[in-house]
């Protein structure tokens, strides 16, 4: 029904904020790519944005597939950030919702402790994490890591469901209690469909903070059979700084960007057509 | 647990006589359902979250390298001692000087993107959603060589392009002016973190009713207007969510930037306090010290939420 | 992060040569080839595993024939952690076979790669660490673990321990072990020097006088600056670079040549921190700064930045170590000639200083297998694996030994001409105490921008001393 802005010049100024906005979030990940494609020659010749030479150094994307595994690192990173996520928001969305809807002794505390969480900085915990994994046999495992990740995603999962679950109207589950649905139908078939792109929006930045986490990682996983892809980077990077191989590092962060990129825009699209404005009210 | 509730719900049902039975068992329902929502969440987050990083707090009161297996209980030693370094007072600054950089810069930018998005009718407007979540994705470690990269005063993207307007080259050594260098660390964070905020806001605006605008149009009212009277104050529980966490992921996450940039230097002047606790647990086997900068963090983003809802509740009334 | 650099793979495979090291002699001609061999082995490092095994076996043989007729059998498990940079891990996949073979009987189990000593950290915490370490590597400094009491007193047992071969270990050794408060508890086993590199190609090329002394170095520098080339370019984001081949050999050269000032000031002393000396040394950075010849850009970038506009002749003169040629291998331009001395403060007719850096190996306190540690060591400190550390590391080792390749670059000839000289003085390895350190590489940061004086200087390091002396 709106029709946008209707000043021509602002029109343009505005396009114009978003194209260089577009351009400068695009531009690394071509960046990336590029610098996949050269020799640490060019690195340093040329200026920052001149094009690899030929011939292109794609053998730089095979060297580092061949050396290392990433086919059972990729496996590994799946299972656990699958894992972890769908787990995480089982627990955060249940919690958040009863958080939002009910009062009960101690409810408020409660919120305040998962954010109060949020505050601490979590490599404190990196110490007492690994002893108490260890007494659970839970080392080296990628139950362990799910367990872990799991519970860290928890706080920020609660924080951000809470706001959604209050954002919903409450005539909805009033409507549906007083037809005679429980308490655990009415969540589970009403407000949980109804908080999609709340919950999508958690399991996005879940997904990317738990694929892209090294440190708690490096901890719990030494043996190289167990990795994940970015405890693998790490590694590798570790490595590469004694061998300036910038190349293959390009290309291994190339690997790791692009499935989670894919991800994303699938779920993107979700987003856009998942929730109409119409379904609220 | 059958047990223990029992008697309670028992007990319900004396005090209030005998139309209870019915309500009992609703609220006897209503417990079950709340404890069953509740208690698996919470067991699982103090076993694997509340216990270790209390434990890892709670060496802040001892003087333990990290590495040894002694650890001497001091107290508040290491507190005195934070208190009476220079560098934990930079931090902070700093820390706070990030935390308004990124509240101003971020808000501003991704509410802009999230309303133009939605609101305007742009063309392409999926498109430019997708790609400016972009930087969200790309691991901490590309975006500091990429931000490195840009600084670089030699070979580095900035310099080469201002070198485009002037006679002679420009050699600014951007991450090494003897004060303020915290201010090129602005930049990047702002930029990496748009994209997470824009997609939240945009979920809250597409959750506002079509017909709130419809009516407002029908009125004649603009997009600016429109954008104040609706938007804003629809969303605002969202804006609240979103500044009150990038608060908290700057005063404990932002180490993650700094280290890779700049390790905190040159000359500490790009230390914050995540870095700092860093370089001192784990660089200067200092342990004890860091824990007791990881109480501070805590506390400070503690006061500091309670007094940014303070203020964010205000705005709302005003602007409701 | 912190001593990156020392890892870095080491051009100075030859090097060795002169400071240490026999088997060199023994295979001759191989120095630039190692250097090479060392850069391919990444482009098929995937089946390194599979090689290492093969030329395990073949050696295996050799090794342990006359190695350990005397000694009762090892069993059991024996752990070693070791940290992988830049000497790459070939040599430790080998070391370790071999003894592995030798002691059919123990169970040796590698724990290495660039990010052990973090994984490893809750290990020695907790009590239980592997038996042996090879102390290199970020998180990881021999005075912390000593103060720490995580390694193993060794002061007894070195004092008359012999190799695998008879050979007295002490004897053997280039240079002597670290002593903490009179006590022995690690072992050097690389062995490297800081120091000034340039170009002698470009030298030549432009008529600029290979420096020999500081009035030189100032007048030299004048003459680049006026041709348009940054004389001095360094590595401002670890200032440790600058201190280990600018500044402490500047405060021996202050000191008329005596290193104690140095020992004095790791063991925490005031006065050593507040002497002339380091007024004087200090006053040598300022110079360079006041007179422009530190490059700008040296306060934000790294090593790998700082060493490759130091290759494309952007800036005459870096301060590193001797690793530099080697790590930088794949990136020198045709024509480059490395140029070195180990020190370039000192006045005309002083002693040229060279300030040494190792890496270290060292028993855990709480190893549950001493003996087959013990052993360990013993196997390690022979000539045989020293030869095999400078062919699979490209780096020289700590093991003395006679001086015979010759067909080394030029620059590891100038190295070996300066250390094999009885006119320079060698600093022994000298491990600060990691405040003081952080606090010296900060205020030497803060001095090249202009930010404090010397005098600042000192009043904040002093500052941290006195804390930590407490």
């Amino acid at each position: 029904m709106n029709n946008g802005i209707r000043n021509p010049i602002v029109k343009f100024a505005f396009y114009a904020i978003l194209i260089l906005w577009g351009l400068s979030v695009l531009y690394p990940l071509l960046w990336t790519l590029l610098d996949a494609l050269k020799n640490n020659d060019q690195f340093f010749r040329h200026l920052p944005w001149a094009l690899p030479e030929a011939p292109l150094l794609w053998s730089n994307f095979s060297y580092v597939w061949n050396k290392y595994n990433f086919d059972s690192y990729f496996l590994n990173s799946i299972i656990i950030t699958v894992g972890s996520t769908l787990l995480g928001l089982l627990l955060a969305a249940t919690t958040a919702y009863v958080l939002a809807r009910y009062k009960f002794r101690g409810s408020g505390a409660l919120y305040l402790l998962y954010i109060a969480s949020m505050m601490v900085p979590f490599i404190l915990a990196l110490i007492p994490l690994f002893f108490l994994m260890n007494s659970f046999h839970l080392i080296n495992t990628k139950i362990g890591l799910i367990l872990v990740y799991t519970s860290s995603v928890l706080a920020f999962g609660i924080f951000v469901l809470v706001g959604f679950f209050k954002s919903l109207p409450k005539e909805l589950e009033e409507a549906s209690i007083m037809d005679g649905a429980s308490y655990f139908g009415t969540f589970f078939r009403v407000m949980l469909p109804l908080s999609q792109p709340g919950l999508i929006t958690v399991a996005i930045v879940n997904v990317l903070n738990i694929w892209n986490e090294y440190i708690v990682g490096t901890i719990l996983v030494n043996d190289p059979t167990q990795y994940t892809l970015p405890v693998e980077i790490g590694v590798m990077q570790a490595e590469m700084q004694y061998r300036t191989e910038w190349g293959p590092l390009f290309a291994a962060l190339f690997f790791t960007i692009v499935p989670v990129l894919l991800v994303y825009i699938v779920f993107q699209r979700k987003i856009a057509s998942g929730i109409t404005a119409g379904a609220v009210k | 647990m059958d047990g223990r509730v029992r008697p309670v719900v028992l007990r319900e049902f004396y005090r209030k006589g005998g139309r209870v039975m019915e309500a009992g068992s609703a609220k006897w329902q209503r417990n079950l359902f709340i404890a069953s929502f509740i208690i698996p969440t919470f067991v699982f987050f103090c076993v694997f979250t509340i216990y270790p990083v209390a434990k890892g707090l709670y060496y802040s009161m001892f003087d333990w390298s990290g590495m040894s297996q002694t650890k001497d209980f001091i107290g508040f030693g290491n507190f005195k001692e934070m208190f009476r370094d220079p560098i934990v007072w930079r931090a902070i600054g700093n820390d706070y000087f990030l935390v308004v950089g990124k509240i101003v810069g971020i808000m501003v930018l991704a509410t802009f993107f999230a309303v133009a998005l939605t609101r305007f009718n742009f063309k392409m407007a999926g498109f430019f959603r997708s790609i400016f979540f972009i930087p969200n994705v790309i691991s901490v470690v590309v975006i500091g060589v990429l931000w490195n990269f840009i600084y670089n005063p030699q070979i580095g993207f900035l310099n080469a392009f201002l070198s485009l307007f002037t006679d002679e080259k420009v050699s600014i050594t951007w991450l090494g002016f003897t004060n303020h260098t915290i201010w090129m660390l602005l930049p990047p964070a702002i930029w990496a973190g748009i994209g997470f905020y824009m997609i939240l806001l945009i979920a809250a605006i597409q959750n506002i009713p079509a017909s709130y605008y419809e009516a407002a149009d029908l009125e004649g009212a603009g997009q600016w207007t429109q954008f104040r009277r609706i938007t804003v104050p629809l969303i605002w529980e969202q804006m609240k969510v979103s500044i009150l966490n990038i608060m908290m992921t700057t005063l404990n996450g932002s180490f993650v930037i700094v280290w890779i940039m700049t390790e905190g230097g040159p000359d500490n002047s790009t230390q914050v306090m995540g870095s700092y606790l860093y370089q001192m647990a784990f660089r200067q086997y200092h342990f004890g010290f860091g824990a007791a900068i990881g109480v501070l963090i805590l506390v400070l983003s503690l006061i500091t939420t309670v007094v940014l809802q303070r203020l964010l509740r205000h705005e709302t009334v005003e602007l409701s | 992060m912190m001593n990156k650099k020392k890892y870095a793979a080491m051009g100075a495979a030859v090097l060795l040569a002169s400071m240490s090291l026999a088997g060199c002699g023994s295979n001759g001609n191989n120095a630039p080839n190692d250097t090479a061999s060392t850069n391919n082995a990444t482009n098929n490092a995937g089946n390194n595993a599979a090689t290492t095994n093969d030329s395990t076996n073949a050696n295996a043989g050799s090794t342990n024939a006359g190695a350990t007729t005397d000694t009762p059998k090892l069993t059991g498990d024996f752990e070693v952690q070791y940290f992988v940079g830049g000497y790459g891990d070939k040599w430790w996949t080998k070391v370790i076979a071999d003894f592995q073979a030798a002691n059919p009987d123990l169970h040796v189990k590698a724990l290495g790669g660039p990010k052990i000593n973090e994984q490893n950290k809750p290990r020695w915490i907790g009590g239980n660490p592997p038996d042996f370490v090879y102390i290199d590597g970020p998180e990881l400094n021999d005075r912390q673990m000593v103060e720490d009491g995580q390694l193993e007193d060794l002061t007894d047992w070195i004092k008359d321990a012999k190799n695998v071969d008879g050979d007295k270990i002490l004897d053997m050794l280039a240079q002597q072990p670290q002593q903490f408060d009179g006590k022995i508890y690690n072992i050097p086993l690389v062995l490297n020097s800081w120091g000034i590199f340039w170009n002698k190609a470009l030298f030549k090329e432009k008529g600029w006088q290979e420096p020999q002394d500081f009035q030189q170095f100032l007048d030299v520098s004048d003459k680049i600056k006026a041709a348009g080339t940054t004389p001095f370019i360094h590595t401002g984001k670890y200032p440790y670079y600058i201190n280990g081949a600018f500044l402490y050999p500047a405060i021996v050269s202050a000191n008329n040549g005596d290193y104690k000032v140095l020992q004095d000031m790791a063991a925490n002393k005031v006065e050593a921190f507040e002497s002339e000396a380091v007024k004087t040394a200090l006053g040598k950075i300022v110079t360079l700064r006041d007179k422009g010849f530190i490059d700008k850009a040296s306060i934000q970038i790294n090593h790998t930045d700082s060493q490759m506009l130091f290759l494309q002749n952007k800036d005459a003169f870096i301060p590193n170590g001797l690793w530099l040629p080697n790590e930088m291998s794949k990136d020198i331009p045709q024509g480059f000639d490395f140029g070195f001395i180990p020190s370039i403060t000192q006045d005309a007719g002083q002693k040229i200083v060279a300030n040494t850096s190792t890496a270290t190996v060292a028993i855990a306190k709480n190893a549950k297998n001493k003996d087959a540690a013990h052993a360990f060591l013993q196997f390690v400190f022979s000539k045989a694996q020293a030869s095999q550390w400078a062919e699979l590391s490209g780096a020289p080792s700590n093991i003395k030994g006679d001086i015979s390749a010759s067909n080394a670059p030029s620059f590891v000839k100038d190295a070996a001409k300066y250390l094999t000289d009885p006119n320079t003085i060698v600093i022994p390895t000298i491990t600060f105490n990691a405040d003081v350190d952080k606090a010296m590489q900060d205020a030497t940061d803060a001095l090249t921008i202009g930010k404090i004086d010397p005098a600042g200087w000192v009043k904040r390091v002093t500052d941290v001393v006195k804390k930590v002396a407490k």
